[in-house]
């Protein structure tokens, strides 16, 4: 059998390299030794014979040279040779090869850490059964921002009409107050259906999730996360059964939730049915807009878009039903992913990943320019190379495996590195990017790491390898390669690279640029409140159920802070910082009668003095005082934007306005105030209509209270503030204290991060582009110093010589600059979302950036300018 | 008179083997045989031979073992294998029927 005869003689082609090639030379040195005896016997001198057998022959290592092509096993032998010269070229070039090590070894590193970045978060499918099929359904125009979520009733009906999901669930995230032996703690309580879990393919990993009678029945049953279970009972096996207190009343522990269960953004301790809304009867029947999070999952083959039209009839049909005023907007559909990580995120992910890759680009750019540059001292070699019967395709072989091992060994390098960065990323990265400490070093992420490897070898070895081929037939071998043919194809490359890397530099500074100024625009935006020395904590009252209780405990402990030295006043509020309002219909109250309408809005309670401590201006009317009692008629203040929204143009206060259409059951509220808005939802989102009510009329279990204190370190007041909440109530239990200003700053991590990472990468790229042009301008002037020479000899003055050689340098990087430019413009555009206060093509960023970039190339010529300049003529002209 | 390095890959093989039918050869005399059992159309040089040689040794239809050649030194001589043996009938056969069909058409 051919093969396996074949695979024999590889194994000994490659194991017995040594004795192969002794027998190879014996049998054919033999031959000629047979054809010189045959020519001598013919009657030729020795000479003679000798001569005419070799042209007879071939000349012995051509043969030799002929079969070596010819034996199994050849191509890989070569292959080994190629690497094994490679290796003792870089041996003998230590300093070149640490540098190409060191270089490319930093840019692997981080582009591979960046791609297990997005690899995690987005590329990894998620934790669900079949997670590309499911979905989030919100109320609300496809393509809005502004979604809405559905009350019940409505989704039942979309689980009724819709034939595109396979099966509809909904889950509602609320804040609870859990009471235990060591007191009271806010935890979020996720409220859900009972085919949640069976939806997205979960099983609970001890006990059971309760059935849809259960739920019915509204029965007081729970499932802990994994989490709560190792945190709050210890991992125990006796968790199930217990019965855990939430808002006062026994829930008992029926089930435990898996490890790696959650729902990114709606993360939950505890699990219970959907129906223990304390309001549940009035809430099931309750049309217009509710709170619910729907998710669906589409039947096998059922696209999004698919789905989506199938909604948009199913909510059209479902309108026809309703009054005007409890219409839906219509339905949007969202894949899941798309919800977990939001279009912002995924776009700065992707230009983060683009950037780190130009980043790398130039670094390889520099290492080619550098491997050219040594090129110019081996045409000799190459020449001999082939001479000796090297074609041009092994030759060019010989430099791709010469620069695939220096990558080789630089991939390995910086995969190292990439294993501690994304160490570096688990421990400080944002916390709001979903899954984001999962990341690792898997299989995906360790191929993209070796194809990056292998392209940017292939990469750095073309470039010698072009000119190479062009030089192999010249067998002149005339010393130092300068002949001006190979020489100038050299340069020209050598050009190309470093007006590309310009290029690249260009794009990179002008996005930070954009960021820079994005970021300075949110730092300067102003929040609606003043939040210097202001302290923030929270605090919950399970102790009291009636409001008035409630009331009255909140109004005590305002009164016995704002008594001490050091606090300038104290206020109450709701929630400061929120995600989001709930769409309510909203009635008001005008000369021609009653209108509603929709709107998205903020409610939360606020104490008298809250205003004054945060800082808010007072725009119309009065804040809230003690007349604004339980039993007085209802009061509200609402800020400019809601307002402007219910009564455009003309005052608001003294108007009524009512929650829910005209005929129902709640109260009408009169304005009493109006304040500036506040951005309460972060510093980029527009200020959301916010109406408040008076403490006393509205008190709930979990207040957040603010104090502005006169020190510039306000924690410093934190005990005396703890003691002074606990000589109104003993065991208050107080939580979650920061500042304003450390609670704002939270909110920009994100943008902090991507900015400064894209200023890092910027800076890095700068600087290697400019390594790259001195190399190319440094080199330019050792090489040309007889042409210099002969220019002052003719009259040129060192002036001239200086501002020539920094010419040519501003030329590359000038020619760098414009089509990098044309690169930033678009790359700009396609990124404008993750801009804030400026446009994709600010002019300012622009220039400044060009002047930058050219300042920097001017920089980095003027040593080797400074160099030409001291050029003496006389010594240039003799040097050869 | 057309060189060997006219002749396809495979013909070259073919008379190799039938080179070594009869006896056992080293390079030299391989290409001396050739040279003979054409009668002297084909005279194949050593850049195609040896390679020749080596390529069908290690498919296993030659074995190789060495000797003293008629000058005395180290000389590594041929032989056809069994597997060679059949490779030449079955070669030979391949042949006979490409040389016919060819033969055919150009009659045609």
């Amino acid at each position: 059998m051919p093969v396996i005869s074949r695979l024999a003689a590889l194994w000994k082609n490659l194991t017995h390299h040594g004795q192969t090639e002794r027998d190879l030379d014996d049998e054919i040195r033999g031959t000629l030794d047979l054809l010189v005896a045959e020519k001598i016997q013919a009657g030729l001198t020795c000479d003679e014979a000798r001569r005419i057998a070799v042209i007879e022959l071939g000349g012995v290592e051509q043969v030799k040279e002929q079969v070596r092509y010819a034996k199994t096993g050849a191509l890989l032998d070569s292959v080994f040779q190629d690497l094994r010269y490679a290796a003792r070229s870089l041996r003998k070039n230590p300093g070149f090869a640490a540098v190409a090590i060191l270089t490319l070894a930093l840019a692997i590193g981080a582009n591979t850490a960046m791609f297990s970045v997005v690899n995690t978060v987005l590329l990894r499918p998620l934790p669900y059964r079949s997670a590309e099929q499911l979905a989030m359904l919100w109320t609300g125009i496809p393509g809005q921002t502004l979604q809405g979520r559905p009350a019940y009733v409505t989704v039942e009906a979309w689980r009724r009409h819709s034939k595109s999901f396979a099966d509809i669930a909904v889950l509602d995230p609320v804040s609870v107050t859990l009471t235990d032996t060591d007191g009271a703690e806010k935890i979020s309580v996720a409220r859900f259906s009972p085919n949640l879990l069976a939806l997205l393919g979960i099983q609970p990993v001890q006990g059971r999730s309760f059935s849809d009678r259960e739920a019915e029945e509204r029965r007081r049953l729970a499932l802990i996360s994994h989490r709560f279970w190792q945190t709050r009972f210890g991992g125990s096996d006796d968790a199930i059964g217990t019965s855990i207190e939430l808002d006062g009343l026994p829930s008992q522990i029926v089930g435990i939730l898996p490890a790696d269960f959650h729902i990114p953004s709606l993360d939950a301790d505890v699990w219970e049915p959907y129906t223990l809304f304390p309001d549940w009867e009035a809430r099931r029947g309750v049309r217009g807009p509710g709170s619910w999070f729907v998710v669906g999952r589409l039947q096998p083959k059922v696209t999004v878009d698919h789905a989506q039209t199938e909604m948009n009839a199913v909510a059209r049909l479902l309108d026809e039903e309703l009054p005007a005023a409890e219409r839906n907007r219509g339905v949007t559909v969202v894949p899941l992913s798309l919800y977990v990580v939001g279009p912002k995120a995924r776009l700065a992910l992707w230009m983060l990943t683009g950037a780190v890759l130009c980043v790398l680009l130039i670094a390889a750019a520099n290492i080619a320019s550098l491997s050219l540059a040594r090129c110019v001292g081996r045409t000799r070699e190459m020449a001999i190379r082939a001479a000796l019967g090297a074609g041009p395709g092994r030759i060019v072989r010989q430099l791709l495996v010469e620069s695939v091992t220096l990558v080789a060994i630089s991939g390995l390098v910086g995969t190292l590195l990439a294993v501690a960065g994304i160490r570096l990323i688990r421990a400080f990265g944002p916390l709001d990017l979903a899954r984001l400490n999962e990341a690792s070093l898997d299989l995906r992420v360790l191929a993209w790491a070796v194809a990056i490897s292998l392209l940017t070898g292939i990469l750095i070895g073309l470039a010698p390898a072009s000119t190479m081929l062009r030089n192999t037939l010249r067998l002149s071998g005339q010393e130092g390669g300068r002949t001006v043919s190979g020489g100038l194809a050299i340069r020209r490359i050598r050009r190309t690279l470093v007006v590309a890397q310009f290029a690249l530099a260009i794009i990179l500074l002008a996005g930070a640029g954009l960021l820079v100024r994005s970021w300075l625009s949110v730092q300067s935006v102003d929040p609606g409140f003043r939040s210097e020395r202001v302290l923030s904590m929270q605090l919950s009252t399970t102790a009291f159920a009636a409001p008035a209780q409630r009331a009255n405990f909140y109004d005590r402990v305002l009164e016995q802070i704002e008594s001490l030295p050091g606090v300038e006043s104290a206020g109450l509020i709701g929630d400061l910082f929120i995600s989001g309002g709930s769409e309510q219909i909203v009635t008001t109250d005008g000369s021609s009668g009653t209108t509603s309408g929709r709107l998205s809005l903020r409610r939360d309670e606020a104490s008298g003095r809250l205003f004054t401590t945060l800082g808010t201006p007072l725009l119309g009317g009065r804040f809230f005082s003690i007349d604004d009692r339980p039993d007085a008629p209802r009061v509200a203040i609402v800020n400019e934007a809601m307002a402007r929204e219910l009564w455009p143009g003309s005052d608001p206060v003294g108007r009524r306005f009512k929650l829910g259409p005209g005929d129902s059951a709640g109260p009408w509220f009169t304005v009493v105030g109006v304040v500036g808005n506040m951005r309460r939802q972060g510093l980029e989102t527009e200020p959301m209509p916010q109406m408040f009510e008076p403490l006393a009329q509205n008190p709930s279990g979990l207040e957040t209270i603010l104090v502005r204190t006169s020190s510039d370190d306000p924690l410093t007041m934190v005990a005396t503030i703890r003691a002074a909440i606990g000589r109104v109530e003993k065991r208050a239990p107080l939580y979650g204290v920061t500042t304003l200003a450390d609670r704002l700053g939270a909110d920009l991590a994100q943008r902090r991060l991507q900015t400064s990472l894209l200023i890092g990468f910027a800076v890095v790229a700068l600087l290697m582009a400019a390594i790259g042009i001195y190399g190319l301008i440094h080199y330019a002037v050792a090489t040309r110093t007889k042409e210099i020479g002969i220019r002052m000899a003719v009259g040129a003055k060192a002036g001239d010589i200086f501002r020539m050689i920094v010419r040519e340098g501003l030329q590359l990087s000038v020619m760098g600059l414009m089509f990098g430019l044309v690169g930033a413009l678009l790359v700009g555009r396609a990124g404008s979302s993750l801009l804030f206060g400026v446009t994709a093509t600010d002019p300012l960023t622009f220039t400044t950036v060009s002047l930058l970039l050219c300042a920097v190339a001017i920089a980095a010529c003027y040593f080797p300018a400074r160099r030409a300049m001291k050029v003496d003529p006389m010594v240039a002209l003799r040097c050869e | 008179m057309p060189q060997s390095t006219t002749l396809l890959q495979g013909t070259l093989d073919l008379l190799i083997l039938k080179a070594l039918t009869s006896s056992e050869l080293h390079g030299l005399g391989v290409s001396r045989r050739v040279h003979q059992i054409t009668n002297g159309t084909f005279d194949v040089q050593p850049g195609s031979l040896f390679p020749a040689l080596h390529r069908l040794e290690e498919a296993g239809w030659l074995t190789s073992s060495w000797g003293p050649s008629e000058t005395n030194r180290r000389a590594k001589y041929y032989r056809l294998t069994k597997a060679g043996q059949k490779q030449l009938v079955d070669e030979t056969t391949q042949w006979n029927r490409i040389a016919l069909a060819i033969a055919q058409a150009l009659k045609a």
